[in-house]
């Protein structure tokens, strides 16, 4: 806490120094760069809204009046704006269904999924517009240094470990109502498997060595869901700040024409960071809700038979 | 991890703001588009599914009234024809003893005329001898009554010979 008080008090400074010097040396050259962090454009008390959120905020709006805007022309008989979601929406199930084997907990996942998609998409798209052009100019480290009002939303690591860690406890309260909070605690600290060695000691000694290793992978689950929400935030964050930091640099080489193909590029990159983001969603949301217990004794079951 | 946290600026402000955002998305497009739109999809696809079943029902009961009505029709035909060929039958039965008893008649009324005309010729014929004979006696009488006269000739026994 107090680091970050020291931190924003330090960032107040050097924002009054730059409006001096912005005063005293107008001519100073200003600097291009997106820096990895996302920069504050204004504070509310002590908060500092970053472009980054404001982008995110304006994707928000964005959802909504098109939310709005479908539901207000809803019909019997698609049409139009209407279609395109049917289809998109067909679309999405297919894939659920791809993961998940089973239409009644594909229909239960994709709604979280799609918005997940659509949330990630805008935020993406708006990193790749030209209204990031307009901002406001600071003294950074190395002289003037240019902050755009907007930001690609995902290009800050703070959205994408948002949406990645409520992805996975998502996934995990999912499995809570779904299978039953003994069965998704027993997936991490395996009581269960613990408790059996007493029971069938006797039938089955290998089981003293067995035990403590399903146990010990329990442990290693959480260690998983860590790494889950690690691969998922950097993977996003990685390939559109990669993707913005490659838009600068191409434009700041060649103004025009260059760029284009890489903002196709771009778009492109958009759609696809957020089609994995959701299908690994929808992935650890059908893993939370299997019943690891259920499919062993199903196999025992069988093999008896 | 402060480095981590430092370099990317890491704040657990924006996160919840973020998560936030990720919410508000969420609930409103669950609440203003997917269900709604699903709702509107599922209700299309029952409809569809009611209907192409009607339709199958509705083929069936089509074909099996046309199977019923060509069945009804084939049995009226084969009926009709029947009836015909029994009044063709009965007809020509008919026709038959008609002209037999036409016949009938016919050789009767021949008969009859034959035997009327029988009993007429023998009438005459009978009628005729009793005129034949009651000539006879009046010429014989007369005959006899002239040689008695005495005027019994040549002359009478001429006419007597050409009678």
């Amino acid at each position: 806490m107090t680091q970050n008080k020291n931190q924003e008090e330090k960032e107040l400074k050097i924002q009054e120094q730059t409006q001096e010097d912005i005063k005293e040396e107008g001519h100073q050259e200003i600097v291009h760069e997106v820096p990895l962090y996302a920069e504050p454009v204004f504070h509310v008390g002590h908060f500092g809204i970053t472009n980054a959120l404001l982008t995110s905020w304006v994707a928000v709006l964005t959802i909504i009046i098109i939310a709005l805007v479908l539901r207000s022309k809803l019909k019997e008989i698609p049409k139009g704006i209407q279609n395109l979601f049917e289809a998109i929406i067909e679309g999405a199930l297919g894939l659920c269904d791809q993961v998940t084997n089973d239409r009644n907990l594909s229909i239960k996942i994709f709604p979280i999924a799609i918005s997940a998609f659509f949330f990630i998409l805008i935020n993406n798209w708006f990193g790749i517009l030209p209204l990031s052009w307009f901002g406001l100019i600071e003294k950074g480290e190395h002289g003037l240094v240019f902050v755009p009002f907007l930001r690609g939303g995902t290009a800050d690591i703070n959205t994408t470990l948002a949406l990645a860690i409520s992805a996975v406890i998502g996934a995990n309260i999912f499995g809570v109502f779904s299978i039953g909070i003994w069965k998704t605690f027993n997936k991490y600290v395996n009581l269960k498997v613990l408790g059996e060695i007493f029971k069938k000691v006797r039938k089955d000694p290998t089981i003293v060595l067995v035990a403590p290793i399903t146990f010990f992978v329990g442990l290693i689950e959480i260690i998983g869901e860590l790494a889950k929400v690690a691969s998922l935030s950097f993977r996003l964050f990685g390939n559109v700040f990669a993707g913005e930091v490659l838009l600068v640099s191409m434009a700041a080489l060649v103004a025009f024409v260059v760029p284009i193909p890489f903002l196709f590029l771009e778009i492109i990159v958009g759609v696809i960071q957020a089609l994995i983001f959701s299908i690994l969603l929808v992935v650890y949301f059908t893993i939370g809700a299997s019943d690891h217990d259920h499919d062993e004794s199903h196999n025992e079951h069988k093999e008896h038979h | 991890m402060d480095s981590i946290i430092n370099t990317f600026h890491i704040d657990w402000k924006i996160m919840i703001a973020q998560a936030f955002n990720f919410g508000v998305v969420f609930v409103v497009l669950y609440l203003f588009a997917l269900k709604p739109l699903t709702k509107i999809m599922k209700e299309r696809t029952e409809k569809i599914e009611k209907g192409i079943n009607d339709a199958k029902e509705n083929a069936e009961v089509l074909s099996n009234t046309k199977s019923e009505y060509e069945k009804v029709i084939s049995k009226a035909k084969n009926e009709a024809h029947e009836m015909f060929q029994e009044g063709k039958k009965e007809a020509e039965i008919k026709k038959n003893q008609m002209m037999e008893e036409a016949k009938k008649e016919v050789a009767l009324m021949i008969e009859n005329g034959k035997k009327s005309l029988e009993s007429e010729k023998t009438k005459m014929i009978s009628e005729t001898k009793g005129e034949i004979a009651s000539l006879a006696i009046k010429m014989t009488e007369k005959i006899i009554g002239e040689k008695l006269n005495g005027t019994f000739d040549e002359k009478t026994m001429n006419e007597l010979n050409n009678m």
